[in-house]
Parts: C-alpha cells; sequence; structure tokens
C-alpha cells in the first residue's frame, strides 16, 4: 500500500450563509499521520467530509497525488473513511462488512476471502467473522470499522474521531495501535478529533483549526513548544496566559513588563512592541522561597494546592494581580508549600514566549475542548477543585 | 421499647388517612396510577371480551349463556348464519381479505418510495410537504369518504364502485401510514450508512438495494402489517364506495346484521376479524424486533407509531 499525498487548496465550504471552512490550505505528504484539531464547529470534519466526498466545496480544490477530486462522487474517490459511530451494517456480519467494498470492486471470490482474512489478522480480529456488529464491544467494533477500510489499500485513511465514544482507558491502547498501525500500512492518515492528547500522541503533523481556519500547522511538539497564537497556546494544554506590555527588544529578548514587575521573554514574537501576551506552561514556572532576588521573578501568595497525583498544581496569586499556575512534580517529598505562603514565582526567560496575535479567544462553545483552568481569571472561590487536561 | 410504641403511633391515623396514604404514598408504589390504569382496561376489554364470549353461545340469545359451541362458526346448518358458510359472511370475509391484501401491495411500495423521497429533498417544498402528507391521518374518515365520493361520482367517473374504488379509497389513505413509519426509520438510521457504503464504492442503485432496503425491512414489514389492519377494520370508506351487493365488507356486513337481526354469528365474524388484525399487528412487531435486535436502545419508530395507527 502506497501512501497518497493530499493537498486542500483555498477550501471553502458555506452551509446557507454560515461558512464552516473558510479558505484553508493543507499539504499532507504521503505516509504522514495528520491530525486535524480543533473544538466542535470549527471546520474540521467538514474540510474530512468534502476530502471523502461527502461535501462538495464551494470553492477551492482537494487534490490526491496532484489531481482535483472535487467533483469525484465518494465512491470514485481512493480513500476511505472510518466513521465516528463506526457506521458498520447492522444487518451484515463481520466478513460481510468487510467484504463489501470488494465485493462492489467485482474482486473474484478467493481474493476477497484472502484479504478479509489479512485484513482481521492486521487488526486482530481472526475469528470474528460470524459475528454481528451489534454483538461486539465498541472497541471492537472499531477494528471492524478499520479493517472495513483498510482492507481497499486506499492511498488515505480518513478518521473522523474513531476513539470518541470509547472509555479513556481503551483510548490510550487504542491510540498507540492506531500509531503501529499507520506505520505499519504506510498509508496516509487524516485524523480529526478535537481531544488534544489524542492528536499529539499520535501525530506526525497537526492543524489547530479555529472557527473555520487553521490556526497553525506542526509536529506536536512545535505546537506545544512554540505556539504563535493565543488559541493555539490554550487549546493544546494547559497554558499561563498573560497580558503585559512589550518594551522593546534587547539582546535578542523582549521586555515586557507586567504591572510594576518587568520580566524578559526570549520566545517567540520578540519584537513587538505594545500590549501584548506572554504564555508560560506550569511545568516551566519554579516556585521559590520567599525574598530570592534576581531577574524574571514576581512575588505572589499560594492560593491553592491542588494534588494531582503525579504532581502537585499549585495556584498562584502574583503581586500584580493575576494568578498563575505552577506544576510541582510529584518525587516523594513533603510539598513545600502550602495554602497561603509567600513565594517567588521564577520564569526562566526561555519559557516565557510573546504570542503574536492578541485577538481570537479560544470557542467555548464545547465543554469537552476547552482547556479547564484559565488562571489569568479571576477563580471563584466556590468554584470545585480545576481539573487539569494534560 | 420501640417495639411497644409501634402499633401505638399507628392508631394514630383514621381510616380515610391511611387509605389516601396507602394510595398516595410518596414513597411507596404509584398505586392510584395503577388503578386508574387498570380501570381503563377492565372497562374497554370488557364488552370485546363478552362479545367475544356470546359468539359461543349455544343459543340465539346475546344476554344469557347457554353452554359452548362452535357451530356460529362452522355450522353447515341452512338455518344458522355461520362465519364460514354463510354466503354473506363468508363474502364479506372475502372480500375484506381482498381488499386489505391488494392494499398492503400497492400502498407499501409507494410509501417506501415516497419516504425516501421525502428524506432526501431538501429546500421548497419540502417542509410543507412533510407536514401535508400528516393529512390524510387527521382527517376525518367519513371527509375523506365523501369526498371520494363526490370525485368517483362527478369527475372520475371511469372508476366504478364497488371493490376499485373501494381499494383506491384504501391505498389513498394507507399510504400515509406507510410512509410515517418508515420515514421515522430513516431518520433514526441516519444517512452515515449510505455514506459509508459510497465510501466503500457503492453506487447509489447498490446503497439502496444493499444497505438501506435491508435497513428498512422492519419498518417495511411493519407497515404492511398496520396497512393491513386498517385496512380490515375500515368501515367508513368502504360504505361510502361500495356499489351495494357484492362489496360489503366485514365491518359493514357486521353494521347491517346488528341493525336488522344480531346474532351470535355477527359476533363471530367480529371476533375473526379481530384476531387477524391483532396477529397482523403482533406479527408486524415481531417482525420489526426481531429484525431490529442488538441495535443500540434507540426509540424505535413503531413504538411510537404502532400506537397510532391501531
Amino acid at each position: 500500500m502506497a501512501g497518497g499525498e493530499v493537498e486542500v487548496v483555498d477550501l471553502v465550504k458555506m452551509f446557507n450563509e454560515v461558512t464552516a471552512v473558510d479558505g484553508i490550505n493543507l499539504q499532507m505528504p504521503a505516509g504522514e499521520f495528520f491530525s486535524m484539531l480543533g473544538p466542535s464547529g470549527c471546520g474540521k470534519t467538514t474540510t474530512l467530509r468534502m476530502i471523502a466526498g461527502f461535501e462538495q466545496p464551494t470553492s477551492g480544490q482537494i487534490l490526491l497525488d496532484g489531481r482535483n477530486m472535487a467533483f469525484t462522487p465518494p465512491h470514485k474517490r481512493n480513500v476511505n473513511m472510518v466513521f465516528q459511530n463506526y457506521a458498520l451494517f447492522p444487518h451484515l456480519n463481520v466478513f460481510d462488512n468487510i467484504a463489501f467494498g470488494l465485493r462492489r470492486d467485482k474482486r473474484p471470490k478467493a481474493e476477497i476471502r484472502r484479504r478479509v482474512g489479512e485484513a482481521l489478522e492486521l487488526v486482530q480480529l481472526t475469528g470474528m467473522e460470524k459475528r454481528k456488529p451489534g454483538q461486539m464491544s465498541g472497541g471492537q467494533q472499531q477494528r471492524v470499522a478499520l479493517a472495513r477500510a483498510l482492507v481497499l489499500q486506499p492511498a488515505v485513511l480518513l478518521l473522523d474521531e474513531p476513539l470518541g465514544a470509547l472509555d479513556a482507558k481503551l483510548r490510550k491502547t487504542l491510540q498507540i495501535e492506531l500509531k503501529e498501525l499507520q506505520q505499519q500500512v504506510g498509508i496516509t492518515f487524516i485524523y480529526v478529533t478535537h481531544d488534544q492528547e489524542e492528536a499529539l500522541t499520535m501525530s506526525d503533523r497537526i492543524a489547530v483549526m479555529s472557527a473555520g481556519r487553521v490556526e497553525q500547522v506542526g509536529p506536536p511538539q512545535h505546537l506545544y513548544e512554540e505556539p504563535t497564537t493565543t488559541f493555539v497556546a490554550d487549546f493544546l494544554g494547559v497554558s499561563n496566559l498573560m497580558t503585559a506590555t512589550a518594551r522593546g527588544e534587547s539582546n535578542g529578548r523582549c521586555k515586557v513588563s507586567l504591572g510594576e514587575f518587568a520580566l524578559y521573554a526570549a520566545n517567540g514574537d520578540v519584537s513587538t512592541t505594545g500590549e501584548t501576551r506572554i504564555v508560560i506552561r506550569p511545568e516551566r514556572v519554579r516556585l521559590e522561597a520567599h525574598g530570592t532576588s534576581g531577574e524574571n521573578r514576581i512575588p505572589g501568595m499560594v492560593e491553592r494546592v491542588v494534588y494531582l497525583g503525579n504532581g502537585n498544581q499549585i495556584i498562584v496569586g502574583l503581586a500584580h494581580g493575576e494568578r498563575i499556575q505552577a506544576l510541582v512534580q510529584n518525587t516523594g517529598d513533603e510539598l513545600a508549600y502550602r495554602q497561603g505562603d509567600p513565594v517567588q514565582a521564577y520564569m526562566p526567560a526561555e519559557a516565557l514566549r510573546v504570542l503574536t496575535d492578541t485577538g481570537t479567544a479560544p470557542l467555548e462553545d464545547d465543554p469537552r475542548a476547552r482547556p479547564a483552568v484559565r488562571p489569568v481569571e479571576p477563580i471563584a472561590e466556590e468554584a470545585s477543585t480545576p481539573n487539569v487536561n494534560v | 421499647m420501640s417495639q411497644a410504641l409501634a402499633p401505638r403511633r399507628e392508631s394514630e391515623f383514621g381510616y380515610t388517612q391511611r387509605l389516601r396514604g396507602w394510595l398516595g404514598n410518596h414513597w411507596g408504589k404509584p398505586r392510584f396510577l395503577v388503578l386508574v390504569t387498570w380501570s381503563y382496561i377492565v372497562w374497554s376489554i370488557v364488552p370485546v371480551l363478552v362479545a367475544i364470549q356470546f359468539s359461543f353461545n349455544d343459543s340465539r340469545s346475546l344476554s344469557s349463556w347457554h353452554g359452548f359451541t362452535l357451530k356460529w362458526y362452522t355450522s353447515t346448518n341452512p338455518n344458522i348464519d355461520s362465519v364460514f358458510h354463510s354466503a354473506e359472511l363468508r363474502g364479506a370475509l372475502e372480500q375484506s381479505m381482498k381488499l386489505a391484501g391488494l392494499d398492503v401491495l400497492i400502498a407499501t411500495p409507494i410509501g417506501v418510495l415516497l419516504a425516501l423521497g421525502l428524506a432526501r429533498w431538501r429546500g421548497r417544498g419540502s417542509g410543507a410537504s412533510n407536514f401535508l402528507m400528516l393529512f390524510p391521518l387527521v382527517t376525518p374518515e367519513i371527509v375523506a369518504g365523501v369526498s371520494l365520493l363526490l370525485l368517483f361520482s362527478q369527475l372520475l367517473t371511469f372508476v366504478p364502485f364497488g371493490t376499485v374504488a373501494q381499494l383506491l379509497g384504501h391505498v389513498t389513505f394507507s399510504i400515509s401510514y406507510v410512509v410515517v413509519i418508515v420515514r421515522g426509520r430513516l431518520f433514526s438510521i441516519g444517512p452515515s450508512y449510505e455514506e459509508a457504503a459510497a465510501d466503500l464504492g457503492a453506487a447509489p442503485a447498490t446503497r439502496l438495494t444493499r444497505v438501506l432496503l435491508p435497513l428498512l425491512l422492519p419498518a417495511i414489514v411493519a407497515s404492511a402489517a398496520i396497512v393491513f389492519a386498517i385496512s380490515i377494520d375500515d368501515f367508513v370508506i368502504s360504505q361510502w364506495l361500495s356499489n351495494g351487493a357484492n362489496s360489503t365488507t366485514v365491518p359493514m356486513e357486521i353494521y347491517d346484521a346488528t341493525r336488522a337481526t344480531p346474532q351470535p354469528s355477527t359476533d363471530g365474524i367480529a371476533t375473526v376479524i379481530m384476531v387477524i388484525t391483532l396477529l397482523s399487528v403482533v406479527a408486524g412487531v415481531l417482525v420489526y424486533r426481531f429484525f431490529t435486535r442488538g441495535e443500540s436502545g434507540r426509540g424505535s419508530a413503531i413504538d411510537d407509531v404502532a400506537g397510532f395507527g391501531i
């Protein structure tokens, strides 16, 4: 099976007056595990459905290995899809489900038997041929759906939140299996998800989408370490976003002021001036004893300590009024800070990043996709324990 | 100590209060609702059971019981109008079965195609047509009957009264039931199976025959059963569109016989027709359940519509 190269050029999809996909451009090289990540309503599923052929683009091109497929009906495209609800034919057993596409292709009986057998082996379901989808667990149905798509040896496999309906533990196992499977068959996977962890775990590259546009494209590490927009910083992992005033660049570092305090940020758009947003990940914030001196330190008070098992989330109210959170690994030692203790928050310049835009606020319509903690906003006293989805 | 207190506390309440407590205890079973439900069931079923009982009465009386017999069903005695041997009753039974059978054969395929079309149709007029599709279900039958009578007597005079006109009338209102049931099933199965089939290389015609029709089969069978049942039961339209002599259906025969000289065989034919109706509906529901077993417990259209249709 050879992977197919997919390219999306100026793709627009409008449903009546609503623009679902607003002119996006994406290149997905052959054999890549590419994810489209974003909250619901960001246009990721619509884009996937246009690649599959279920929706016709309002304008733009969809190129598969250089050929425009925008006007090819779905049953004539060399791409296959794994549906969110699997869409296994309930009236057919596993064998007939997987053989469905081969039969439409009028393959000889012996070849169908052999290829279905191979596909079942690939997804570790050998011996389940006679089962009906209704008699299988969610995880097994998911594998049948994969086998049904892969048996046709498509150039590209499209996956629409295929793990969404499974429980957390099974999802983790299948994430790893999916990635291994993709490397084994070597074809292009285009994966749609709202789950940032899923995207980070499996993808070679991720496109973070918001409101019908692509915010940033890059490998997981790149997106996590070097987000360019507020949306990406906030959507991927937990971020401390702070509003600051940039005072200009010196020695490759940007001097920013937060209230009466000054910090140096060494990453991102360091040459900017004026109102801006800076970001630091909780695991990069270091807490030190009160009174420690040095640059990039702001005094504050521990407002809350949340035990997470593998670490402690410490919410610190900084002297200039904003709240940030720090993540302290659980090393077995007793935590040095308690609620009410004065501390010094050290935010190293190389961990502070100046964001390009100050605009696009994250969409809040999908609670699943929303990062759980926004330390820059005041946390209500009666709010329950903030949960962290990192 | 507490054991000694318990009975004394019980006596603090009077009988009326205790009855109220038994019926309407907030923490207990909803006994009042159970009572109302069973009262209604008894009220609605007992008269029917009595009618059935007297079809087995060894006497012409419909009020006093004289022992069990099957003669009102099977007797060949020319003095006894038995269900299966009296020319009128037997003819009525045959006419009813013929109408219901043809109705199923004609209305079901048309209804399925209409449902498919209406489910696909997006745009101007689709909402209105979906709504108007329900019209035959809510139009008073007497109005539908009169309008068809006028249509066939004034405008479409080539349609002969009797079986042909009756059949056209039955098909007219039956189609709506098929459409409603099949469309409900179409909505509950959603577009994803068809999309999956398209994705796997199936052309539109193959999607219909290999995926959509098998998935619709339970709804098709169920709607056929319901069409059969309502056609067998129909009185008003059959009456308006009959030609008098040989297009008498069972409900018409029962009506005429009861007005003239009610006798046990009238109850007998009513029993037969009721059993047929019941069997066809039960068969429809069972087939639907059989084909949809193992599907996740989404509310099935038949559960909603079966109650509406019968």
